[in-house]
Formats: structure tokens, C-alpha cells, sequence
């Protein structure tokens, strides 16, 4: 959930940045927050400032020798020119841009569903399930795939059974093995999308909505130039948060196919894992680990520039 | 009286003749005992690395009594097998010394020893301190100890949990097909055991081919023995290419005929349970997972179970050899070092090898293997023994520390091969490419030729 702090941040950010005020330094409230600050320089700042010197420097754990040795850029260069690199990173951000456009259209739409119905208990038990594919462990969740997307034992398959479909060979296949985890993924993080469509509807307020049902009965219009406007920063942080959770998405991939068949899942987490700790050559996986955060700031930047906008601004 | 003081000199001088005599041996027999041993190392705690694997299971229901025996307290840790390499490593690149009591995979004594992550055991065994005067290391089946406890001629670990790749079949499918016997030879199992059992939505045979280690050691190594081939020559290079290694890789794609459509997603777990379940009829697996398909609780065929050794290819029998020593931790403190080898000497020990066994473990002790208490309680023992007495291989995988790069690129080209999005030829040439360059230091003379 740090994700999601920082993201707040960004957004309160821009806020601030557009009614500054003159500088005044409240040192009891400086004092306060210290400790969580050297806290979070300390195990945020220190590691990335180690990968990155990691990253110009020759560091294979397997062979110890002549660790520390400066190589200057050859490990980003062994990174750009590495296709298993590109095609894993190719694959990452495919799965990213289908899983954003499934989990921000259904997750407005269950928000909506929820926010429009009358009955306080179904609202209430709705909104504690959605809670429940969020806290599970994602590695839990890749082993529950594994057994859901089973051949001959699956859920999945039995499912489909039932409606006439032939079995899929959903993790023996390179093809269907990547749809596997997009719908895992799909599975676990729409709840998400769809709480903070929640919250996001929940601020617009209800007389300008009764204002704009006097104009018109159409309610797609009242959502697209009403309703949308307030969901826009909560869309933007969904983004952010999403990124970089797919660009490190882990523990699900590595239970439930470990990148197999082939690469055909190997996403760019899996494959700098690989490098760190198959392989162990940890200045390769560093430069690769600071690629992956440049690529991911590139992104908050561009979704903040294209897609934040306040209510007020519209 | 001179009389009298020659004969008491005399008796004197045989007396303590005789009291040398028997002191000699009981001194190396008798007196030394793991509590006296242990002694100096009472109060010591030492922490053992362990797999969520019965061998270990076993372990820890035995260490109470070591720690009462000695004093020495033994803590564990345990870790999937997928990130026990990574956790190791890290804690010995640290120095952190987190585990004394370290384990080592058949694949990873080259690289813990090469660099000098664990102990030399000569300092212990050497040391009559320390040293069991029943510790009898040819009392491990040889191929054990060399494989996973030798690099370099040096032992660094003791043998603890001990596999074979095993042909494990079900007696009563086989039966209903009209035979009476497991197949003999790999052609026989493709060519004549394959098509009969392989009907109705259930499978003659299911390889364990999933993405990882399970892929190169399990599904690709074990098919290029049999035929002939090796994946290194003596020089280092490439060996792939060679007919017999192509032959064996191409009767892999063959034997893909009649096994499951998803077979490149099978780890142990699935092919065990596809075993367990009557939905194939045979498997070659490690020789742990017995204890998983004799269970009445984890599985319907334990009337059905038939156990043998790997069926035979061209060039003989050639079964999957993997396994675990125990070793000591080299940035352990000198007390911890001690403990962690009388720990380690004791639990491998031959006094203690029916108990571990009896608990679920499988002792790297050839007496176990003979008594026939034992064989009649695992039928499986005669397939083990013989397998480790006559076919062991011990580089059926290298163990230098570049395999664990070398199996990842095996393990994406092989499944890929598997696939058919790659052709045999063409996998072979890839894996290749990437393997001449992560042992370029090799093949250029830089790092002594050891595997």
C-alpha cells in the first residue's frame, strides 16, 4: 500500500504546487516526522542508491573474485542489446495496457452498480468481498491458479465443461498460459479499480447530479460530464499504483507458471529475478532494476500529464 | 628378596604391558563418545537450512535426542526449494553466517566449494576430538559421497537426503493391457508400452517438464544419458549436437505422442499426482515421492504400485541422480563449526540411519539397504540399491557453479523444443550459443576443467 501513499502524494503535490504558499517550517512537526523519514531513506533511498552503483560495477555473486570492479556502462549496454530483455518487457507492458483497460472499464462499472443501488446490505456485503482478492498473497493466488487452470482437475475447465466448451490446455499452451495470468491478475485487482471508483463517486456532489438530471433523462451523459470528471484523479492513481505493480508483478507469474512454457510468461520481474539470482549477476539485474524505475516514473509523468484533471479544471 | 623384586618387577612390567594393550583400543573404541565430544560446545546453538521434504521431517523429530546427548541447541529454517539456492548464497556473500549446518545440492557443491563457502571436512574427521571412531565414510554408497559431497577429491559434506530417478508404474493398468512386466528399454516403453496404454483421456507415461530445474535436470538430462549422448565434452565444449545427444532429444519429442497434452507444465506435483490419480500409467520420478504414492491418503493405486529402475536406452541404464549433503558454514565462528559437524557426523550416521529411514528419510547408508527388515517394509529399497550401486552417474548434471545459469537457458529452449516452436536442431544450436559464452572461461583455459 506504499504504492498507494505515494501516488496520494503525487497527486496532493500537483495540488500544492498550483496554490503555493510562502515557506514556513514547522520544526515541532519536523521533529515528529524525522524518525519516519530517516526510516524510509534508510530502507527506500540506500538500496536504490546500491543498485545503482551495482548497476556500473562487475558483481557476480557465483564468482566473487573480482567483484566492485568499475565497468562503466557495459551492463546497460548487455541490457539493451539482450532480446530476451525486450521481448519480456514487450510482454509486460502488453499485459499492463490489457489489464488497465479490463480492471478501469469493470471496476466503473461495479462501482457504479454499487453506488446506484438502494439496499444498504448488499452495498455493505459487496464492498467487504471486493476486499477479499486484494489481501490475498499473491503468491497464494498463483497456487490457487494452478489449481483452478488444471487440465484435467481444474475449476476452470470444469466450468466450461458445463457449457459444452472442450478442455483448455490453459498452462501447457504459450498462448493461453499468458491469458491465465491476465485473468488472475484481472481477478485480484478489479476489486481494487472498483473501490476507488467507489470513494471517487462518492465525493461527486449529489445536487449537481439532481442539476443535471433536469437537463437531461440520459444518464451516460450525466456519468461522462458529471460523474467522470470526479473519477479522473482516482483513475490516474489506479494507473500509477498498477504500473508499477505489474512492472514487479512477482510472486503470482512465478507460482503459477514460473515463466513457462517457453518464455511465453516470462514478464520483466521474472527475467531480472532470473539474472539476480539464477544467474547471479547482479550488476546486469541492477542496471536492469533502474531501467525498470526510469520506465516507471517516464509513466506516472505521462498518466499524470494526460489523464489528471480536477473536477474544477473540466 | 631379589628373587622376590625381580618377580614383582616382572609382574609389574606385564601388568602395565597388559594395561597398555587394552588401552590402546578402547581409547579409539570405547572412550570416545558424542557426549564427552560435544562438551565444550554445550550451550552452543547452531541452525540447520532445511527443505519442507520428509528427510527433513525426519531430522526433526531426531534432534531432541542430539540435543540432549550434547547440549548443543539446533535450530532450522525452511525454505522451498526454488529459493534455497538464493538464500544461501546471499548469506554466505554477506558473511552473515545465518546457517551453520548448510545444504548442498548435487549441483551446487562445485560452486559453494570453489569458493570456499563450506569446510573442508578433513578438519573435523582428521580430528580425533571430534571424530566418530564409527564414522566408516565408506559406509555411504560411494556414488553419494562423490557426487554430492566431493569436489576436487576434497569431502566437503556428508550425504543426508539421498534420490534416484525410479520407474514407478501401475501393475494393474499395465495388467489390463496384457503385461505382465514394466518396460525394460525406453524403445520399448515409446514403441510398444505407448500405444497400448494410451486411450480413453489416460496416458502411458507423463515426464516432468515443467519450466526450471525440473525442465533441464529431470526431463532434459534424463533422456540424453540413456542414448549416449552428455551435455559437455572433455574440453568444455558443447556435446548437444552430437547424434546420440539429438537421438535422445528427438525420442523426447517422439514419446510426446502419449503423454498429456500439457506435459510442459507438470512439476513433480502434477506428475506424482497423474500417477496417484490412474491418469497415466508410468513415471520415472526421485525416489521420495514413494512415500507419497504408497499412502492410502494421497493416493488410489497403492495396490497398483510397481517400483524399478529406470528403463535402459542404447547405451545402458542411466538414472536421474540428485541429493543433498549437509555441510558446515565457513564464516561459522570455530565452537559453531564443531557443532555443526558432530550435528552432522550424528545424523548421518550409520547407528542412526534405520531411525531416520523408519521416519521417512532415505539414508545414504549401505547397511539400511541390506537389512531385510527394511527392503520388507520399502519394496522400493532393491531399485534404490541397485540403482546407486551400478548406474550412478555422478555429473548427471555439472556441478560447477555456472549450471544454474546453464539450466535456466536449458530450461527455456528445452520447453520451447517440447513446444515445437523451436525444432530439436534448432534448440540445441541456441542453447549453444548462450552455453559457449557462460563457459567461455572454461573452454579458455582460465577456470580448471571440474565438474
Amino acid at each position: 500500500m506504499a504504492n498507494l501513499a505515494d501516488a496520494v502524494n503525487l497527486v496532493e503535490t500537483e495540488q500544492t504546487a498550483r496554490h503555493r504558499r510562502p515557506l514556513r517550517i514547522n520544526w515541532l512537526a519536523l521533529a515528529m516526522i524525522l524518525p519516519s523519514i530517516i526510516a524510509l531513506l534508510l530502507i527506500g533511498l540506500y538500496p536504490l542508491l546500491f543498485a545503482l552503483s551495482l548497476s556500473f560495477q562487475r558483481f557476480l555473486l557465483n564468482r566473487p573474485q573480482n567483484n566492485g570492479l568499475f565497468v562503466g556502462f557495459e551492463n546497460y549496454a548487455t541490457v539493451l542489446n539482450d532480446p530476451l530483455f525486450w521481448s519480456s518487457l514487450g510482454r509486460t507492458l502488453t499485459m499492463l495496457l490489457i489489464v488497465l483497460i479490463v480492471q478501469i472499464v469493470a471496476g466503473i462499472g461495479i462501482a457504479v452498480l454499487i453506488d446506484s443501488s438502494r439496499w444498504r446490505a448488499v452495498n455493505w456485503t459487496v464492498k467487504t468481498a471486493l476486499v477479499i482478492p486484494i489481501a490475498m498473497t499473491p503468491a497464494v493466488v498463483g497456487l490457487l491458479g494452478l489449481l483452478i487452470f488444471n487440465r484435467d482437475f481444474g475449476l476452470m475447465n470444469y466450468l466450461l465443461g458445463l457449457i459444452g466448451i472442450e478442455k483448455v490446455n490453459w498452462l501447457g499452451d504459450p498462448t493461453m498460459a499468458m491469458v491465465a495470468i491476465i485473468l488472475t491478475d484481472i481477478w485480484q485487482w478489479t476489486p481494487f479499480a472498483a473501490l476507488i471508483m467507489l470513494s471517487s463517486l462518492a465525493i461527486v456532489p449529489h445536487d449537481m447530479v439532481e442539476a443535471a438530471k433536469l437537463d437531461t433523462k440520459n444518464s451516460w451523459t450525466i456519468f461522462r460530464y458529471v460523474k467522470l470528471p470526479y473519477l479522473m484523479p482516482g483513475i490516474t492513481a489506479f494507473m500509477i499504483i498498477r504500473t508499477a505493480d505489474v512492472l514487479k508483478l512477482f510472486d503470482m507469474p512465478f507460482t503459477l507458471t514460473r515463466g513457462g512454457p517457453g518464455v511465453s510468461t516470462e514478464l520483466i520481474s521474472l527475467y531480472v529475478q532470473r539474472m539476480g539470482f539464477r544467474i547471479f549477476d547482479m550488476g546486469v539485474a541492477s542496471a536492469q532494476a533502474v531501467l525498470l524505475l526510469i520506465l516507471c516514473i517516464i509513466l506516472a509523468r505521462a498518466y499524470i500529464h494526460f489523464f489528471y484533471r480536477t473536477p474544477e479544471s473540466e | 628378596m631379589r628373587k622376590g623384586f625381580v618377580f614383582l618387577l616382572v609382574l609389574a612390567l606385564v601388568l602395565v604391558g597388559l594395561a597398555g594393550t587394552s588401552a590402546e583400543p578402547s581409547r579409539a573404541q570405547g572412550t570416545w563418545s558424542l557426549a564427552e565430544a560435544a562438551k565444550p560446545y554445550a550451550g552452543t546453538e547452531i541452525r540447520a537450512f532445511f527443505l519442507e521434504r520428509p528427510g527433513y521431517v525426519a531430522a526433526q523429530q531426531m534432534i531432541p535426542e542430539f540435543e540432549q546427548i550434547t547440549g548443543i541447541k539446533v535450530t532450522w529454517d525452511v525454505t522451498p526449494y526454488e529459493n534455497s539456492l538464493e538464500k544461501q548464497t546471499l548469506d554466505f556473500t554477506g558473511g552473515t553466517a545465518q546457517f551453520d549446518v548448510v545444504l548442498v545440492d548435487v549441483v551446487w557443491i562445485g560452486n559453494f566449494a570453489a569458493n570456499g563457502w563450506i569446510v573442508p571436512l578433513e578438519k573435523f574427521y582428521k580430528n580425533p576430538a571430534l571424530a566418530d571412531p564409527e564414522l566408516n565414510l565408506d559406509g555411504f554408497f560411494p556414488i553419494l559421497l562423490e557426487s554430492f559431497g566431493t569436489w576436487d577429491g576434497v569431502i566437503y559434506g556428508l550425504p543426508f537426503d539421498n534420490y534416484s530417478g525410479l520407474l514407478y508404474y501401475n501393475k494393474c493398468m499395465l495388467q489390463e493391457a496384457g503385461f505382465e512386466r514394466p518396460p525394460d528399454t525406453w524403445e520399448e516403453l515409446l514403441n510398444v508400452y505407448g500405444p497400448a496404454l494410451t486411450k480413453d483421456g489416460k496416458y502411458a507415461f507423463a515426464l516432468q517438464s515443467r519450466r526450471g530445474e525440473t525442465q533441464s535436470a529431470d526431463s532434459f538430462m534424463r533422456v540424453i544419458w540413456p542414448f549416449g549422448g552428455s551435455l559437455l565434452k572433455d574440453d568444455f565444449t558443447s556435446n548437444l549436437s552430437s547424434p546420440e545427444s539429438l537421438a535422445g532429444l528427438k525420442f523426447r519429442q517422439d514419446l510426446m505422442r502419449y503423454m498429456p497434452p500439457d506435459i510442459v507444465a507438470f512439476d513433480h506435483d502434477e506428475t506424482v499426482q497423474a500417477l496417484a490419480q490412474g491418469q497415466v500409467a508410468m513415471i520415472t520420478e526421485w525416489s521420495a515421492f514413494y512415500a507419497t504414492l504408497a499412502n492410502p491418503a494421497t493416493s488410489r493405486i497403492t495396490d497398483c504400485l510397481g517400483i524399478t529402475v529406470e528403463p535402459a536406452g542404447p547405451a545402458g541404464r542411466k538414472p536421474a541422480l540428485g541429493g543433498f549433503s549437509l555441510a558446515v558454514n565457513s564464516s561459522s565462528s570455530e565452537a559453531k563449526q564443531a557443532a555443526a559437524w558432530l550435528f552432522i557426523q550424528w545424523i548421518t550416521s550409520e547407528a542412526k540411519a534405520k531411525e531416520y529411514a523408519e521416519r521417512g528419510g532415505v539414508s545414504g547408508r549401505r547397511s539400511v539397504y541390506q537389512d531385510p527388515e527394511m527392503i520388507a517394509k520399502f519394496p522400493h529399497y532393491p531399485a534404490l540399491a541397485e540403482s546407486w550401486e551400478k548406474y550412478g552417474n555422478a555429473v548427471f548434471r555439472p556441478r560447477f557453479p555456472e549450471w544454474p545459469a546453464l539450466s535456466d537457458v536449458i530450461a527455456q529452449f528445452g520447453t520451447e523444443m517440447m513446444l515445437g516452436s523451436i525444432s530439436v536442431e534448432e534448440g540445441v544450436a541456441r542453447i549453444e550459443a548462450q552455453m559457449a559464452t557462460i563457459l567461455r572461461d572454461y573452454t579458455a583455459g582460465r577456470l580448471p576443467k571440474l565438474q
